[in-house]
């Protein structure tokens, strides 16, 4: 959840946005999206109960804007003015995101100053914050049914040896 | 018809964790033109492309879901 570096950054001159996808973990209460409606009202939720101030652009049924983007649940992209990609991660961490952020002013900066620069491709292994017991509450919202298929998923995963980094948290 | 069952296989009524972690690495690449498709904003009910954002400053997007 970036609304804290969203009220930090903005002053800074970044813009930023959240797109609504479909539900990860649908459940219960907030089950899979079936009409607009109803991926609107759970967008309103979202937005009250993160308290969220950022615009919330909610994509289509068909998942239209989430597909170009890579359909994965928690993706942070960052787009230049030159509508580039300028950063992407499979997962969304504050302090990852602010590193890069202060990395972008920094080469605001030094253009600035006149220095010249040019774009290079590069990656780096991210590490975010994983916290089960919050998860699990996460999945509760949702309602029981969201509890029990990741339990399920877990033991499948756990059966299959699958690697810790893969778990959710 | 084709189109209700498309919904229905995106948005999923059961996890099962199938999502491609790695195929996510070579779709869009740093650098390349980044994808443009219009959305509601919640706000407002309007329609909304995203590059109406990245036109004026760099914009920080995060997608994501209640669940």
């Amino acid at each position: 959840m970036l609304e804290p570096m969203a009220r930090e950054y903005k002053p800074q001159g970044f813009e930023f946005l959240f797109v609504y996808t479909r539900e990860a973990h649908p459940g219960e209460r907030y089950g899979s999206h079936r009409s607009m409606e109803q991926k609107l009202a759970h967008a309103q939720a979202f937005k009250k109960r993160g308290q969220v101030e950022r615009p919330i652009l909610v994509d289509d049924l068909l998942g239209t804007g989430h597909k170009m983007y890579g359909t994965l649940p928690n993706m942070t992209y960052i787009i230049g003015r030159s509508g580039r990609v300028l950063f992407r991660s499979d997962w969304t961490d504050p302090s990852t995101i602010e590193l890069v952020l202060n990395y972008l002013l920094n080469v605001r900066a030094r253009r600035r100053a006149g220095e010249r620069l040019a774009g290079f491709y590069a990656e780096f292994m991210g590490y975010r914050n994983v916290d089960p017991v919050k998860f699990q509450q996460g999945l509760e919202v949702a309602g029981p049914q969201a509890v029990e298929d990741f339990a399920r998923t877990m033991q499948r995963w756990t059966s299959q040896g699958k690697p810790p980094s893969r778990l959710e948290g | 018809m084709i189109e209700q069952q498309e919904i229905e296989e995106y948005n999923y009524s059961v996890f099962e964790g199938k999502e491609d972690f790695t195929g996510f690495r070579t779709l869009l690449q740093v650098g390349s033109p980044a994808p443009d498709f219009p959305a509601t904003l919640l706000e407002t009910g309007e329609t909304v492309k995203l590059s109406d954002y990245w036109h004026k400053q760099d914009v920080v997007i995060e997608f994501g879901s209640h669940t």
